[in-house]
């Protein structure tokens, strides 16, 4: 019997076990497969595991890695995709039921950049239908139903990639992709007490990979530290001349080693005084504590407001027009009546009246935001808050009240296409996990992911893992 | 058998209210005039079972004032004449999907859907700003002057000394 804590070992851990030759590929697969196997579908985490591509994989790394050609940290090491990436022939729902049968005959660009780092794909990740395309009222917005949380199954993950937060949390594969057009790597990871990097937009590609709003949407890794997100991201990251909106060679593409860290800079740390209007107190509490452990962690932290303008509204024109267009034969064949949430059955219809002028005048508003936050990094390295106002929500919790809060750091970070990086910052009374959340400017995911890496290598709740019963 | 004819002066006015209520979506119609299409409508052209795209009488006499939730702000008669409208152009194309629950709910959607919408247009341009075709992230600062040295006491001190991404900066190491 392997113990608990392999399953919550980090992928450089895992890397490093793996290519020694103490850990085996495939034995971590079938482990991996047996856990998801049971607690998958208790947690509602994937949409469909692959064992057979799964052990092929495994087996394929095994041979090589016998061999001496060992491929880089991600050889050997099981991993999930959110169900909106394209795995050739096997089905590619979008969590939501008129896609149930659908299936891609090539893979995104990600799942190959990942099969060529001889990464394992043991399933497909559960997730909101439509990643909240739509929008939706309550968790249960999925083809898999509501994901649980593994911290407290009477919780949700967040969203859209929920399975990918239950699938880390619970131990079920070493890391997991996600993806973000608003919130939807943050807020999981923070739920689920995770790392989860959202990187620039553009520096990785989406071919292959379901569209909700082009000029927002972004695909990211959610594992176990900041550290892990930087392995996976150098792997995931590059221009891709399939994918128009990545940025050329020189910008997409991303190198990291941890000796890269000892020769750069100590970063200025912005602490965000208005990212959120109100807070619950026993985030606050949390809050408050870690402002004051980033005070110790880094030379320079000093408190800034955001930039005020309408970025809320404008982020949601924004996604509410693309995300009409991107759908626009549901709507109007009328297939979003299939759709589980009574929400995401009738809001398009609504962003589809939106007219074009509003969504030039929040594109304009965009363009003006960017050199705002341009201007706002002259002063700071990263911006940083809580990634959100709450910790996990209850299951049966409605949304579109409890989670509509402004939040203009999403908002700003998303139509700026800025790099973000949420890691857990400490616990609640309940025992539910808290994320921090930094930001940098547009091509910094470094940034993000040096902050991480320091806030992380002075505290240990990135550590901390649930049981499972 | 229902006698589904109507006569030329019927269907000419019935293009007429199809055509206004298409267009209204698009442009913020006077409080007014949108009230009466909606009594108009609601008066002279009750739906037919078979019409594919009917408006039904829940839609026409329950504009989206009438689904404001509780806590939230009374809309401007423009603003309201906007959200009725567009509570009207889905009834008309659409009117038949939906059950009476859904279309209270797409009332209250309509009018929520305002109030952001008036934020952003009153959102003040300047003559020089960009023309919102600029999608990809902004990755360098457009040059301008440096500010004199000590121009902002106390203002946080740059931690980095290149204006180049720290990564692209790190990778060259």
């Amino acid at each position: 019997m392997p113990s608990e804590e392999l399953f919550y070992m980090p992928v450089t851990e895992l890397a490093k076990r793996i290519e020694s030759k103490q850990v085996s590929p495939v034995d971590l697969t079938q482990l991996y497969l047996k856990r998801s196997e049971k607690f998958g579908p208790r947690l509602n985490a994937y949409a469909r595991l692959t064992p057979s591509i799964a052990l092929a994989q495994a087996d394929a790394a095994e041979k090589e890695i016998r061999r001496g050609h060992y491929r880089g940290p991600l050889h050997g090491i099981p991993y999930a995709a959110k169900d909106l990436l394209a795995v050739k022939g096997v089905p590619t729902t979008w969590g939501a039921k008129p896609y149930a049968n659908q299936a891609f005959d090539y893979d995104a660009t990600v799942i190959e950049h990942l099969n060529r780092a001889g990464a394992v794909l043991l399933g497909k990740a559960s997730m909101i239908e439509l990643a909240g395309g739509m929008n939706y009222r309550f968790a249960s917005a999925s083809l898999q139903g509501a994901a649980k949380n593994p911290w407290d199954t009477s919780c949700w993950t967040c969203g859209s990639s929920s399975g990918s937060g239950a699938i880390v949390a619970a131990g079920l594969a070493a890391f997991a992709i996600g993806t973000e057009t608003w919130g939807s790597i943050i807020c999981p990871s923070a739920f689920c007490g995770l790392s989860g990097l959202r990187p620039t937009y553009g520096r990785v590609s989406r071919y292959g990979a379901m569209a909700l709003a082009p000029s927002m949407d972004k695909i990211g890794p959610m594992a176990r530290s900041a550290e892990d997100c930087a392995r996976i991201f150098a792997v995931l990251a590059g221009h891709d001349p399939k994918d128009h909106g990545t940025l050329p060679v020189d910008k997409a593409a991303f190198t990291y080693s941890p000796s890269m860290e000892l020769k750069t800079r100590s970063l200025t740390v912005g602490w965000l005084t208005d990212a959120w209007r109100t807070m619950d107190p026993s985030v606050a509490k949390i809050a408050d504590f870690t402002e004051k452990t980033l005070r110790k962690t880094f030379p320079v932290v000093h408190h800034v407001a955001l930039p005020q303008g309408p970025w809320d509204d404008a982020g949601n024109v924004i996604m509410g027009i693309e995300g009409a267009a991107s759908f626009r034969s549901l709507i109007r064949g009328g297939q979003v009546s299939e759709l589980a949430d009574p929400l995401g059955q009738i809001n398009g219809y609504v962003s589809e009246q939106i007219s074009g002028a509003d969504y030039w005048q929040a594109s304009r508003v965009r363009e003006i935001l960017q050199k705002k936050i341009a201007d706002l990094f002259d002063s700071f390295d990263v911006l940083a808050t809580v990634s959100q106002p709450l910790a996990a929500t209850p299951l049966d919790f409605d949304l579109e009240t409890g989670l509509s809060f402004p939040d203009p750091l999403g908002a700003i970070g998303n139509l700026c296409g800025l790099p973000a990086l949420s890691v857990p910052c400490g616990f609640t009374e309940k025992h539910l996990p808290v994320g921090l959340q930094f930001v940098a400017r547009a091509g910094d995911d470094f940034g993000v992911i040096l902050a991480g890496r320091t806030f992380q290598s002075h505290t240990d709740w990135h550590r901390r893992h649930p049981k499972l019963a | 058998m229902p006698d589904n004819r109507i006569s030329r002066r019927e269907f000419a006015r019935r293009a007429a209210i199809a055509s206004a209520m298409g267009s209204a979506a698009a442009s913020v119609a006077p409080a007014a005039v949108v009230s009466a299409e909606f009594s108009s409508r609601a008066a002279q052209t009750p739906p037919s079972a078979n019409q594919a795209q009917s408006v039904t009488p829940s839609a026409v006499s329950a504009p989206v004032q009438a689904h404001l939730p509780a806590n939230m702000a009374r809309l401007s008669p423009e603003s309201q004449a906007e959200a009725d409208a567009r509570l009207h152009a889905i009834m008309v194309q659409y009117g038949s999907r939906f059950t009476d629950e859904q279309k209270a709910d797409l009332g209250r959607l309509c009018a929520v859907v305002q109030p952001p919408l008036d934020r952003l247009r009153a959102y003040a341009f300047q003559n020089g700003d960009g023309t919102a075709l600029y999608l990809k992230p902004l990755f360098e600062r457009e040059k301008k002057p440096k500010p004199a040295a000590g121009s902002q006491p106390g203002a946080p001190k740059p931690a980095a000394s290149s204006a180049e991404p720290a990564s692209d900066a790190a990778a060259k190491l």
